[in-house]
């Protein structure tokens, strides 16, 4: 019981204390422990501002340090993400410093699913002459490098793979918004917009919920519209959990959301509630846009979308009224990023709807981010690498794709094909995510190299030959990332407690060594701390304010809402029309595309979406995460209570899902909140690494179900053509 | 000397776990032990439906059931109206997670010491807001003195007509907009 007088707070508080403690002689054991507990209150809290890794966004944090361990993490206030404040991944991710699960060592494979340890040296010298050797028999258009980019692999990747002469650097955008930047970027010239949410009295959310992928500031914004009287509508296939900030709920059928854009867009045209002095001076191709847009009928869309034809006018005349202060949110993944053949287009008519609505750059509307002005390093000393001779794999069959982040399952198709010949990487399980995992597994096995750099033994790092550990987000420093937005700033990724593991690394060194092995050392003849002095100096500010701020704004440097800026496509303005679509053998005014498949009445699309603890499938080995999906059976597959009482099933009941690719076993949610012809399936689960001893076996993978495809205009992943029977089984 | 207590809007709040985790975080808890569960509630038939979430934690009534019941008094409430444990008072009879209407009280089965939410009394001292207030994305949470009729918390509870959660069963000091 002697345990009992001890809190577990008390002991984890006085961890260090005991040197302290050493001079106080013998005692009695209450007399220490209540002396072990009171030395250990008094330690030092030590704050550190850096940048969180729990999703894409990278709010700024503040990381607090007890006794050289981290003890909690708290939204930075100054950052514009954060606000103060950070959401449940960002609290428990940071955990993950202290995970058991974590690489601690380069590894080899010797087998399948094996591995052994080997020093950085004999690694960087193995990958070096197979990289080497295979860019002198195929070329360097036979290797790739991908990953879910951060500060420092923004940077370095890209620069890493184009010093070996490839093109080929892809993101994880093709299963994230590849389709919606294809759709905007040849509409308004840039791959998104953001919204100004705060100050917008009538807001449309597509399938995107703030409550679910949350961005901390966002759903505060929302929050505070929605006190200041403005409408929320939120369309989805699923009540999701920003429900409770919307004023209605759209309950669209999934693969639908195009025609309802096209028929809200019809109606700001018949009521003649279009911007016509905007649309006059900033768009092109309005009469041939228009002219179509004729045929799309709110009553023609009721049939597609199953919302009443009054429901669609009414909405869309209100709109049209509220406008420029009125938007359809512009979404990342949400119903249009990468989930249907229609996607990419859809991302193109909510673009032109905003246009319509002349909601560009206005308070309360769609508004292009400024961006803070960094430096860079001085290209004498250190030169970059010349442009790679042939583009990058994909550009060819995907033009509409933005070729920046590029179409990243290209690299398994073509390793199928027998073309691409070796894979990196970096911060990326694409073996489970990006594509069907099966034929991932199989292009990824044809591959004659395969490296990951990775903090914790993933699908994509089970298929590699070598596995380099990286050190985790608390205990590395990044490259400065720029921050955009209305007003820019800039926010510093710095390492808040001592590496954990002795063997890892941080990303730069790795590309830096791994350089220095491939022979294009030349490229990297700098260090991490000169590259961010560069880039600050034409900020004036010192690397030492930035370390002690975390997160630096520039308000002088805010854009001003109102003017509109030259747009960057061909024409310089909103195209309604696109002689890019026309070039590349595309339609060049929107039109109505049906989904790829549909479901009968005996069976369902499978659609999925994010959870706000979880962030893609990175976090599923995250324990105090992982515990509240236990906690509340959040890995359950979600059934509409008529299609289940139909099929027999009730709630908590066993099901099999089988698709065209394969059968699985999930517990089953019987809610009001799906439309009874889709199965919501959570994104973050069906982890098949046995290395991830707690996200292992913990409900599954909805890529599983995904066939591997292309959709035709971004090359994104069509997630959302899948359709699936269920039945209840035993179990 | 303050009376402390809590607003709560479901209204606002999306059910993202962001207090549970930073809570638990803030208290060095295991993590199968939250001092903040969560209760949802379904109205309606599709497409019209509403889904409340609930977070629900210790109450810190006024007259704490779970202090009533103590028999080593570690259980105690602050001047400042703050239910508390002291841990090495308690002996893990738990009478007080059987006393407590909320399921509030939670047993730490590596020490045996029940525990609770406490308002983050050490935070509060500082004169910072309880973690699970601060980072609340939606701002569904607000922390204060309920004794001031001008404080944010006061102020919110009047405009809201916020309601204890079950106030047949004790003066709790947490108000929910529902």
């Amino acid at each position: 019981m002697l345990d009992t007088k001890l809190s577990r707070r008390g002991f984890i508080k006085a961890s260090t204390a005991t040197a302290a403690l050493a001079s106080v002689g013998t005692v009695g054991f209450n007399q220490w422990s209540n002396e072990y507990v009171k030395a250990s209150e008094n330690v030092e809290v030590l704050e550190i501002p850096s940048t969180c890794n729990g999703c894409s966004s990278k709010c700024g944090i503040i990381g607090h340090v007890k006794n050289g361990r981290l003890w909690k993490i708290t939204g930075h206030p100054d950052h514009p993400y954060a606000k103060g404040k950070l959401c449940a991944r960002g609290h428990g991710y940071a955990t993950l410093v202290y995970s058991p699960d974590r690489l601690t060592e380069p590894l080899k494979r010797v087998g399948e699913g094996k591995f052994e340890p080997i020093s950085w040296d004999q690694a960087y010298k193995e990958i070096a002459e197979k990289l080497n050797q295979i860019i002198k028999d195929h070329g360097p258009e036979s290797i790739s490098l991908t990953e879910d980019p951060r500060a420092s692999g923004k940077y370095y990747s890209p620069r890493f793979i184009n010093a070996l002469g490839s093109a080929n650097y892809y993101t994880h955008h093709v299963v994230c918004s590849n389709a919606r930047d294809a759709g905007f970027l040849h509409t308004v010239g840039a791959t998104s917009t953001s919204a100004d949410i705060g100050s917008a009295k009538y807001i449309m959310f597509i399938g995107r919920s703030y409550g679910d992928a949350i961005r901390p500031s966002s759903v505060k914004a929302l929050a505070e519209a929605k006190d200041n009287g403005a409408k929320i509508v939120i369309v989805d296939p699923r009540l999701n959990n920003t429900g409770n900030l919307a004023t209605e709920w759209l309950a669209i059928r999934p693969g639908m959301d195009l025609a309802l854009v096209l028929a809200m867009s019809h109606v700001l045209i018949r009521e003649n509630l279009h911007d016509k002095a905007f649309i006059e001076k900033n768009t092109v191709g309005f009469e041939e846009y228009a002219k179509v847009l004729k045929k799309y009928t709110p009553e023609w869309a009721e049939e597609l979308t199953g919302i009443p034809a009054d429901t669609i006018s009414r909405i869309a005349i209100d709109m049209g009224k509220a406008k420029p202060k009125a938007l359809i949110e512009q979404s990342w993944r949400g119903a249009f990023g990468c989930n249907y053949e229609n996607s990419t287009e859809t991302g193109r008519a909510v673009a032109m709807f905003n246009a319509l609505l002349g909601n560009l750059q206005q308070k309360g509307g769609s508004v292009f981010s400024g961006k803070p002005n960094l430096g860079k390093l001085d290209s004498a000393k250190h030169p970059s690498p010349k442009e790679p001779e042939l583009p990058k794999a994909g550009v060819k069959e995907f033009p509409l794709a933005y070729e920046s982040n590029g179409v990243a399952t290209i690299v398994a198709k073509e390793a199928l094909e027998g073309k691409m010949k070796a894979a990196i990487y970096n911060h990326s399980n694409a073996a489970l995510g990006y594509g069907n995992p099966k034929v991932m597994k199989e292009a990824l096995s044809k591959l004659d190299l395969v490296v990951s750099i990775d903090v914790q033994m993933s699908e994509t790092a089970l298929l590699s030959h070598y596995i380099l550990p990286d050190v985790s987000y608390i205990e590395r420093t990044e490259a400065i990332e720029g921050l955009k937005g209305k007003t820019p700033g800039m926010a510093l990724r710095q390492q808040i407690v001592d590496k954990v593991h002795p063997q890892t690394k941080p990303i730069d060194v790795i590309y830096k060594e791994l350089a220095e092995a491939c022979g294009v050392g030349q490229y990297f003849n700098f260090t991490l701390d000169e590259l961010n002095e560069a880039m600050l100096k034409p900020t004036g500010i010192s690397y030492q304010e930035l370390k002690e701020k975390g997160t630096i704004m520039f308000p002088d440097q805010a854009i001003t809402l109102g003017e509109m800026p030259k747009l960057k496509t061909p024409s310089g303005k909103v195209e309604f029309y696109s002689e890019t679509y026309k070039n590349a053998g595309f339609n060049p005014v929107v039109e109505w595309v049906e989904p790829k498949v549909n479901p009968d009445k005996n069976s369902f699309r499978l659609i999925t979406g994010k959870q706000a603890i979880h962030s893609h499938t990175q976090t599923a080995n995250i324990s105090i995460l992982m515990q509240i999906t236990k906690d509340y059976d959040l890995e359950r597959i979600w059934i509409n209570p008529a299609r289940a009482k139909a099929l027999g099933i009730k709630e908590g009941d066993m099901v099999e899902v089988t698709s065209s690719e394969a059968t699985s076993k999930i517990r089953v949610k019987v809610t009001e909140r799906i439309h009874p012809e889709a199965i919501f399936v959570p994104s973050h689960y069906g982890i098949t690494s046995k290395d991830q001893k707690i996200g292992y076996g913990i409900g599954f993978g909805y890529m599983e179900h995904v066939p591997f495809d292309f959709e035709k205009w971004s090359g994104s992943g069509n997630i959302h053509e899948v359709i699936v029977k269920v039945r209840k089984v035993e179990g | 000397m303050a009376r402390y207590g809590m607003f709560i809007d479901t209204k606002k709040c999306v059910g993202c776990y962001a207090c549970r985790v930073t809570c638990q975080m803030q208290n060095e808890l295991p993590v199968e032990i939250s001092y903040i569960h969560f209760h949802e509630q379904e109205t309606g038939i599709f497409p019209n439906v509403r889904n409340e979430i609930i977070p629900v934690q210790c109450q810190h009534c006024e007259d704490a059931p779970c202090e009533t019941v103590c028999p080593t008094k570690a259980t105690y409430t602050t001047e400042d109206g703050i239910v508390l444990m002291d841990e090495d008072k308690c002996i893990g009879c738990k009478y007080c997670v059987v006393a407590c209407p909320y399921g509030a009280r939670t047993q730490d089965h590596h020490t045996g010491v029940i525990n609770k939410c406490r308002f983050c009394a050490d935070l509060v001292a500082e004169g910072k807001q309880p973690s699970c207030v601060s980072t609340c994305i939606s701002d569904a949470r607000i922390f204060g003195d309920l004794d001031d009729p001008n404080s944010e918390v006061s102020k919110a509870i009047v405009k809201h007509n916020a309601q204890p959660l079950r106030p047949d069963l004790g003066k709790s000091k947490i108000y929910y907009a529902r």
